[in-house]
């Protein structure tokens, strides 16, 4: 089933920036509240640190059935996670039989960094682009991983890392960096690339 | 969606031809209708080849009759499928490869959204380049969706569309290449199974089946006093259609194609993210074939065309208009609403808890509404009632939930407005509506002594920054309206709300269900 996510009370609905999305295995939709007023409530210090006050801490388990706890302010990033947190049902592991060991590893890693206070935008830019220096196949689980958690920042991150890896390459290029093998005919590229010839000029 | 891939896995029945050409219709074209797998698999053994389809008129219609769950395909020109078909289908297929994964490589685990999501970060040359690496890279990068995108964001509203946005982009943008040497149909890729792609198609050429046209059980009446109105539908906040109040409206005589544009020459109206002059929105409405057409609905076309307000007058019923104290101050109130067949709003509620009416001038347009307390079936609100989620599109939303509303208790009201008639629209109430061909409507939202109390209420909520719409001063909007109504009404504030603690205790009134009657309507059809 694909679903939109649109303003509730307008009559004019913006085509352009709707788009399809997928539903998630939890499916509740809440208020978007931005990750910076949330850590303005709870934070105790203005330090590059997570905040000092009691923390609460919530179990994620892998598919391999690995645990890993990652503090209640850093889950919140993910909307599936922050609706089970509402819903009073993260006082349990988290099952997460869709994520294995080492990308959860991972983006518990970047909800927590992500989570942290007095991080200047620059340097995190540069800690992202670090975080998706890695191999294509692990991009790809995370953007999957990221998916089925709803957290957009590194959906968003992740996304666009794919696209840059397209950018600028000539078909033969994509094919490498994605192990295709092109299965047309030499009548049926020839059609193709006919079809496109406006972008190799 | 499991029902659905229920019905392409079942048997093939049977298929009608058009009578009407003395053209032979190919079995090979690109219809992508699931039936015709069967009628194919000996094409499907032979060799694998690829032909390219020439342009042609599309006459033919295919029928599957599966119980209910056969669908139509509108019979005029279609978008290109480039042969995607449903995923069910690929255990009926000889061939046991999806060419959609090993044309992704590496990426054939992402889903089609994830896909698309990546793809819509492209520009248009990364998008052309990466459709001639394979054939699921070929269909990905044709997905209309991306390529409408890229032409509102390029072009804003000054495009010629020219039979599908990717081709509206590539001629708008590089004009030294010639579109028509490319001709429309493209590479039909026989082993390519997708759900989404092709229920995107298939929600873009689908016909509106009868069974979800027959229901029309609304109220309607005819030459009743405002007090009548008011009495036994504003109050009780019931919706009804109301007939013959349009007569004498100029527009109903004058409002056509040609005297619009000709009125209306070199003005922009508001078409979803862009505004866009009448005859080049006609150009696009024509020849446009997707699962959610852009809509073009204007809130400011008595300003922009002046002439435009003379040729209508607000029904006598709704000419209580409190909002009206604000001046120019006011939200948005009144739109032109045109569109083509297919074209419509997917469930929602008015803003502001305003009621509304819609009077259709040309065309005819299906509507679909629920009370306030019922949320309806697929359709999901976020807990503070800002976001909805609902199915990508309206067909989609009738394949897959409609027939679902004719077990409930709580049925929906449903009708067809037709030209002439106008529709009140109670505060509150959800509602869809679906042109079943190509309509211009005018509606407008008001605020009356009856539901004064509930806007000042809804106005005065924590959030209304994110709920409050069609103006630019969400925030203050509430005090400044009270103020003005207190200006203007001395004292009727203090007397509504008198009214209301009277009213709470009296005794609760019978149900608003125990009152709709299901009337089947008699044959109804339409044909495109």
């Amino acid at each position: 089933m694909r679903y939109l996510a649109l303003p509730l009370l307008s009559q004019n609905l913006t085509e352009s920036t709707a788009r399809a999305q997928t539903l998630s295995l939890y499916l509740q939709l809440s208020l978007q509240v931005s990750l910076s007023q949330r850590n303005e409530s709870t934070m105790s210090s203005s330090s590059s640190s997570l905040p000092s006050c009691p923390k609460k801490v919530v179990t994620l388990k892998s598919s391999e059935g690995e645990t890993f706890e990652i503090e209640e302010i850093a889950a919140l990033q993910s909307k599936t996670l922050e609706n089970m947190i509402d819903e009073n049902c993260a006082d349990t592991p988290i099952p997460l039989p869709n994520i294995k060991g080492k990308i959860l590893a991972k983006v518990v890693e970047y909800c927590n960094k992500h989570a942290e206070v007095g991080v200047d935008a620059e340097s995190l830019r540069a800690w992202d682009a670090e975080f998706v220096n890695v191999e294509n196949t692990t991009v790809f689980d995370y953007i999957l991983a990221a998916n089925f958690l709803e957290i957009p920042t590194l959906l968003d991150l992740t996304c666009q890392s794919v696209a840059d890896m397209i950018k600028g390459k000539t078909p033969a290029e994509i094919e490498k960096t994605f192990n295709i093998k092109s299965a047309f005919t030499p009548e049926e590229e020839e059609q193709v690339r006919r079809e496109n010839q406006w972008a190799f000029e | 969606m499991l029902r659905f891939r229920t019905l392409l896995a079942s048997p093939y029945r049977k298929r009608k031809k058009q009578p009407k050409t003395g053209r032979k219709t190919r079995a090979t074209r690109s219809d992508a209708v699931p039936r015709k797998q069967c009628h194919r698999t000996d094409e499907l053994r032979q060799p694998h080849q690829l032909e390219t389809v020439e342009q042609e008129e599309e006459e033919e219609e295919a029928e599957a009759e599966d119980g209910e769950l056969g669908f139509h395909l509108k019979s005029s020109a279609r978008s290109n499928a480039h042969g995607v078909q449903p995923l069910g289908n690929l255990f009926l297929s000889p061939n046991a490869t999806n060419s959609r994964n090993t044309g992704l490589g590496a990426l054939q685990n992402l889903t089609d959204e994830l896909l698309l999501e990546i793809l819509g970060l492209l520009s248009a040359t990364q998008l052309g380049i990466l459709a001639t690496v394979s054939k699921s890279f070929y269909i990905f990068c044709n997905h209309e969706p991306l390529w409408r995108n890229l032409v509102l964001e390029a072009l804003g509203g000054d495009f010629s569309f020219n039979r599908s946005w990717k081709s509206t982009y590539v001629a708008g943008c590089h004009p030294s290449f010639d579109v028509g040497s490319v001709g429309d149909l493209g590479l039909e890729i026989r082993d390519f199974y997708s759900d989404y792609v092709f229920q995107s198609w298939l929600c873009a050429n689908l016909e509106m089946k009868p069974e979800w046209l027959e229901r029309d059980n609304i109220v309607r009446k005819r030459g009743i006093s405002v007090e009548e109105f008011v009495r036994s539908f504003e109050e009780p906040n019931k919706p009804v259609l109301l007939e013959g109040c349009m007569d004498g409206w100029l527009a109903l005589e004058k409002w056509n194609r040609d005297y619009l544009v000709k009125t209306c020459s070199g003005v922009r109206f508001s078409v979803g993210p862009v505004e866009m002059r009448l005859e080049d929105y006609f150009c696009y409405s024509d020849q446009t074939r997707e699962e959610r057409p852009l809509y073009l609905f204007d809130p400011k076309f008595g300003e922009k065309v002046p002439v435009l307000g003379l040729d209508y007058e607000v029904p006598v019923y709704f000419r209580e208009d409190l909002f009206s104290v604000l001046g120019n101050e006011r939200p948005d109130y009144r739109w032109i609403i045109i569109g083509p067949s297919g074209s419509g709003s997917s469930f929602h509620i008015d803003p502001n808890s305003t009621s509304a009416w819609n009077a259709v001038i040309t065309g005819s347009k299906k509507w679909v509404l629920f009370p306030p307390d019922v949320v309806p079936p697929g359709v999901h609100p976020s807990p503070d009632g800002a976001e909805v989620a609902c199915p990508v599109s309206i067909n989609e939303w009738f394949m897959n939930f409609y027939g679902a509303t004719k077990s409930w208790k709580k049925k929906p009201v449903e009708c067809i407005c037709k030209a002439g008639e106008v529709i009140f629209v109670p505060s509150g109430w959800w509602h869809m509506v679906i042109n079943l061909e190509e309509s211009i409507a005018i509606t407008q939202n008001y605020v009356s002594s009856r539901n004064l109390l509930n806007v000042l209420d809804f106005l005065k909520k924590p959030n209304a920054s994110t709920l409050v719409s069609g103006t630019r001063d969400r925030v203050n909007l509430h005090d400044k309206f009270k103020k003005a109504v207190e200006a203007k009404f001395p004292g009727k504030i203090d007397q509504l709300m008198l009214e209301a603690e009277d009213k709470a205790a009296l005794q609760k009134k019978p149900s608003f269900w125990d009152s709709v009657t299901d009337s089947k309507a008699g044959a109804f059809t339409f044909s495109f």
